[in-house]
């Protein structure tokens, strides 16, 4: 990671984070439908970092191990498991299978 | 852990964690830097990630009301855990003391973890070996669980997802994740369609 990204990044995360304090916080009080659409992007674009990193590469769309990591990843949030449970049955599912291929 | 499966050196990975202070816009950042996407557009899609941290500032906004320098630190710790427990608190002073007692442990857990994180990953070598890959795609699901439960946020991240998943193989790397943007439209179209 370049020291450009780094700053990058620094300055997206916590310049959002006082930008919704001071500006956005006030603003979006006069204008639900702005609220409602910016609470939605996380989900979306999470959902779609989860897409490129469990079944992209490079720029084909693969089915391997870490989908089963993910699959059983799915089913833990849903039954609302404890994080560290989460990730590490995920890790373990994807190393299990790529140890027995 | 990531950035090291990513090349990145120990120091600069650890620094990383520390300054930018979000795994999920690393996470993002990292997503389409391994995708062999350009610099520009993993930063533009870490930044999208970040969003999230903006829209849980102005959700604590309702605990905070006074002090300048109190609502700036208040709006660079608010993460889903301290927030969602503050803003359980039947008053304020209650509030404001829960999201203190969460931001502090929660200080405490992150550079303890990308500490460990960072050696261990370090000392394991071949993290793929142990589906330390298979990680971070559960860990972002596990953040954005609670989103997935309401009706918009599922069509928003569906959408979102298959967007990505349609657009990877024929848009630049970094692309498919910013234009993911569009499951967000699909939530509140379905949802317009529904009142009328």
């Amino acid at each position: 990671m370049t020291t450009v990204a780094i700053v990058a990044l620094a300055a997206g995360v916590w310049g959002q984070r006082l930008a919704g304090m001071f500006l956005v916080g006030p603003l979006l009080d006069r204008r639900p439908v702005l609220a409602q659409a910016a609470s939605l992007i996380p989900a979306a674009v999470i959902c779609a970092v989860i897409v490129q990193l469990s079944i992209a590469d490079g720029k084909s769309l693969v089915i391997d191990e870490r989908l089963a990591g993910l699959a059983v990843a799915g089913v833990l949030v849903w039954r609302k498991a404890p994080f560290i449970v989460i990730v590490v049955a995920a890790a373990a599912t994807t190393a299990a299978l790529r140890a027995i291929a | 852990m990531i950035l090291l499966d990513a090349g990145t050196s120990l120091r600069r990975a650890w620094i990383a964690s520390a300054v930018i202070y979000s795994a999920t816009s690393q996470f993002a950042y990292l997503a389409v830097v391994q995708a062999g996407g350009s610099e520009l557009a993993a930063i533009a899609a870490g930044w999208i990630v970040a969003s999230r941290f903006g829209i849980l500032a102005v959700a604590i906004t309702r605990i905070f009301r006074d002090g300048v320098l109190l609502k700036a630190v208040a709006a660079v710790h608010a993460f889903d855990i301290n927030a969602g427990l503050g803003l359980a608190q039947p008053d304020r002073s209650r509030a404001k003391r829960a999201f203190w007692a969460a931001t502090l442990a929660m200080m405490v857990g992150w550079f303890i973890g990308i500490t460990v994180g960072t050696f261990l990953g370090d000392v394991m070598g071949d993290t793929q070996r142990f589906g330390i890959d298979a990680l971070f795609p559960a860990a972002l699901l596990a953040i954005v669980g609670n989103a997935l439960r309401t009706r918009n946020g599922l069509v928003a991240g569906a959408v979102g997802a298959l967007i990505c998943g349609l657009l990877i193989p024929v848009a630049p790397a970094g692309i498919p994740i910013i234009l993911s943007v569009g499951g967000v439209a699909a939530a509140i179209a379905l949802e317009r369609n529904d009142v009328t």
